[in-house]
């Protein structure tokens, strides 16, 4: 039984990229038009669909023409066409086609595009089928990606013989502030991929100690919730190695909020920062745990709403708690802050140890 | 696609050993059905502490230096923590996952990869196993001097192993310290500057509290081995020759990666190097799969770095050029 695959092109991800716009989002790819920019997405496309080796186990449900449908009809491969779109193409094109492809039953959607590509994929899609994200945008900081082209050929095939899912995260870059050489981002969501085990390199000997990103999150979480004092109150942030944590708990978690809990038991739902406040004043001992968005290493930045500098004055650095997975860590040059504080974001500065497995730590550089 | 693969990926001497070490491996394989002679072993350890420049009682021999680290995790990580850097040499990183119930590396961060001294002390808040690798594999720096090795060699609570796996290209040692230091260990190898991976011999100069310990742990090694290792040691003209080629043709590739209007070649950066490989961070996408495709074989880092980065060994002068025209090919395309 062959596997049914979605395709979706942004055709106009990446233009930003050769005439130094950063991204095409709004306005901005008209500018990038009249500066001459040519597409990217044909060849990373090309070179996705050139690599699959198991493309005789597929049939393929695409987007109209530049969309998708050019490259897949330039294949020997079986195809059908979903929805009709215009000469110019907009994110409600994605978002709709995306939203049919589920409709129709695609097990699989592969998307080509960039991060502003990933957060419409994902507001179409959320977790109900696993995507493949191939890389052609401007702005790729979201670890939902594959590397490269090839990589995200290689994660197909994985799906194909049967890989299991792992949530990665989708960012949102603000694009005004990236232009001005700051990285703002906050976590938007996450997407289900297939997870494809690091490759390994010629000649060394197989790794018997290689464990899955779900293994390494349950790791720490249980070595976290061993330290655990009843007595102290723990702010934890958003994201999937939090709720490992909640997990482990028996707790729900707030994927992308912030939950309040003591003693084992949930004292907060995705709290804001007014919510916090209160709970200080009925808890004096208490720490935050956070862990860094992927990418770019935040763990304060300005997208998170609810650990604001007030709340972490309140709470102190030597009370702030940093975990992640050792394959999260090393894609990382160092974690930053940027809180919007500068005077917080130098005391935040410096070393701190994270928590990348069960009593196994990393001392890490924290810059702002 | 070359005729031959170039190989630049397991920082290996390029050069074979000279006819006079070939000779002696030959001479063992005449003797194969007997274990080594422990007066033998004795010789070996002889030679490689006049090469070390201490006595030959802090020698410890070993069929590698990865399984002496591995030994030494597997004996003393038991209630202390093991503290090590990261990136390093990937079968240390291995082994203290598989054996270390606690377990701290210090993180070295781009663009410097630096160990900074206050992190380290931080790091060494209770017992500890403390690994590090100097120079380190894979970013070539040199991490360690001599007033960080004192000062740890001071604290009774920590044992120290520095390993020294690229000595003879850095030039730097802190061997001399053993005889005073007993909780510390240098660890070293033949299998690089000495042209010798096959033979696999590796030794540690360790201070009396290693010694009691794994100084039992390999009674013999392979007679071939052996002979080579005592042949290399007692002519080493031909060692040194090549380290100096190798370090010569470094600087060259350094140089050539290093072109370019902006002093990079097309936004590839080369860090500074103490041994016989450089790392390389690069913007070409998948850059060790489709160099191997193209022939040369390099170290992919994406298990202990941020994505780009490649390690790649000093070669010949020949290998080098290879690598180089297929990176720039993988530049333009």
């Amino acid at each position: 039984m062959k596997k049914t695959v979605g395709l979706i092109v942004n055709p106009v991800a990446g233009m930003g990229g050769s005439v130094g716009l950063k991204g095409t989002d709004g306005e901005m790819y008209e500018k990038a038009l009249a500066l001459g920019a040519e597409p990217v997405t044909p060849k990373r496309t090309s070179d996705l669909l050139a690599h699959i080796e198991h493309k005789g186990a597929l049939t393929w449900l695409v987007a109209p023409g530049k969309m998708g449908e050019r490259y897949v009809a330039e294949r020997d491969v079986p195809f059908s066409v979903i929805e009709e779109v215009g000469e110019e193409t907009s994110p409600q094109d994605t978002k709709r086609i995306a939203e049919k492809m589920v409709e129709r039953g695609v097990e699989l959607l592969i998307f080509v595009g960039g991060d502003g590509t990933a957060r419409d994929i994902y507001d179409a899609v959320d977790s109900e089928v696993p995507v493949v994200g191939v890389p052609a945008g401007v702005k790729v900081f979201s670890s939902a990606f594959a590397l490269s082209a090839r990589a995200a050929a290689e994660m197909v095939d994985a799906f194909v013989e049967g890989a299991e899912v792992t949530e990665e995260e989708v960012l949102d870059i603000d694009e005004e502030a990236f232009r001005e050489d700051r990285l703002a981002s906050r976590l938007y969501g996450y997407l289900l991929v297939p997870e494809v085990r690091t490759s390994l390199q010629p000649g060394k000997a197989a790794s018997n100690v290689s464990k899955s990103s779900t293994e390494s999150k349950q790791e720490i979480a249980a070595y976290i919730v061993e330290q655990m004092d009843p007595e102290t109150l723990y702010l934890l942030g958003p994201g999937t190695t939090l709720r490992a944590v909640t997990d482990e708990l028996d707790l729900p978690k707030t994927l992308l909020g912030v939950d309040a809990v003591r003693a084992g038991e949930l004292v907060g739902e995705d709290v804001n920062e007014s919510d916090i406040l209160s709970l200080f004043e009925r808890y004096e001992k208490r720490k935050i745990v956070v862990t860094p968005i992927g990418g770019n290493g935040f763990i304060f930045g300005r997208g998170s709403k609810q650990f604001t500098p007030t709340v972490i004055r309140q709470v102190g650095r030597e009370n702030v708690i940093v975990v992640g997975t050792r394959r999260k860590l090393n894609d990382l040059d160092c974690l930053r802050v940027d809180t919007g504080d500068l005077a917080l974001d130098e005391a935040l500065s410096g070393h701190m140890r994270v928590t990348v497995g069960y009593r196994e730590e990393m001392m890490v550089t924290v810059r702002c | 696609m070359l005729s031959e693969t170039i190989d630049l990926h397991m920082n290996e001497m390029p050069y074979p050993p000279p006819e006079h070490v070939l000779e002696a491996a030959r001479e063992a394989l005449t003797k194969l059905n007997r274990y080594a002679d422990p007066e033998e072993m004795g010789r070996l350890r002889e030679l490689l502490a006049q090469y070390a420049g201490v006595p030959p009682r802090y020698l410890v021999l070993s069929p590698g230096s990865d399984l002496l680290l591995r030994e030494i995790i597997h004996t003393f990580s038991q209630g202390r923590k093991v503290v090590t850097v990261s990136p390093s040499f990937f079968p240390t990183v291995q082994a203290v996952k598989q054996f270390a119930p606690r377990r701290l590396s210090m993180r070295l961060s781009p663009p410097t990869f630096d160990l900074e001294r206050d992190l380290m002390m931080d790091a060494l808040d209770e017992p500890s196993l403390l690994i590090v690798d100097n120079p380190n594999n894979p970013t070539g720096r040199m991490l360690l001097d001599r007033r960080m090795v004192e000062a740890i060699a001071e604290r009774r609570d920590v044992f120290f192993v520095i390993d020294e796996a690229y000595y003879e290209f850095s030039g730097t040692t802190f061997a001399d310290m053993v005889a005073d230091c007993p909780r510390l260990a240098i660890i070293r190898t033949m299998d690089k500057a000495f042209s010798l991976a096959g033979a696999r011999i590796g030794y540690a100069i360790a201070g009396e509290v290693f010694l009691d310990a794994i100084s039992d742990f390999y009674p013999f090694l392979p007679r071939p081995s052996l002979y080579a290792a005592m042949a290399a040691l007692r002519n080493s003209g031909y060692m040194r020759e090549n380290v100096r080629q190798i370090v010569e043709e470094r600087e060259r590739l350094q140089q050539a990666l290093c072109e370019g209007d902006e002093g990079d070649l097309l936004g590839t950066r080369v860090y500074p190097s103490n041994t016989n490989f450089l790392l390389v961070r690069t913007k070409v996408p998948d850059v060790a799969r489709r160099l191997r495709e193209a022939g040369v074989l390099v170290s992919d880092m994406s298990r202990q770095l941020p994505p780009g980065f490649i390690r790649v060994s000093v070669g010949t002068p020949e290998e080098n050029d290879a690598f180089l025209a297929a990176y720039k090919s993988l530049l333009i395309q």
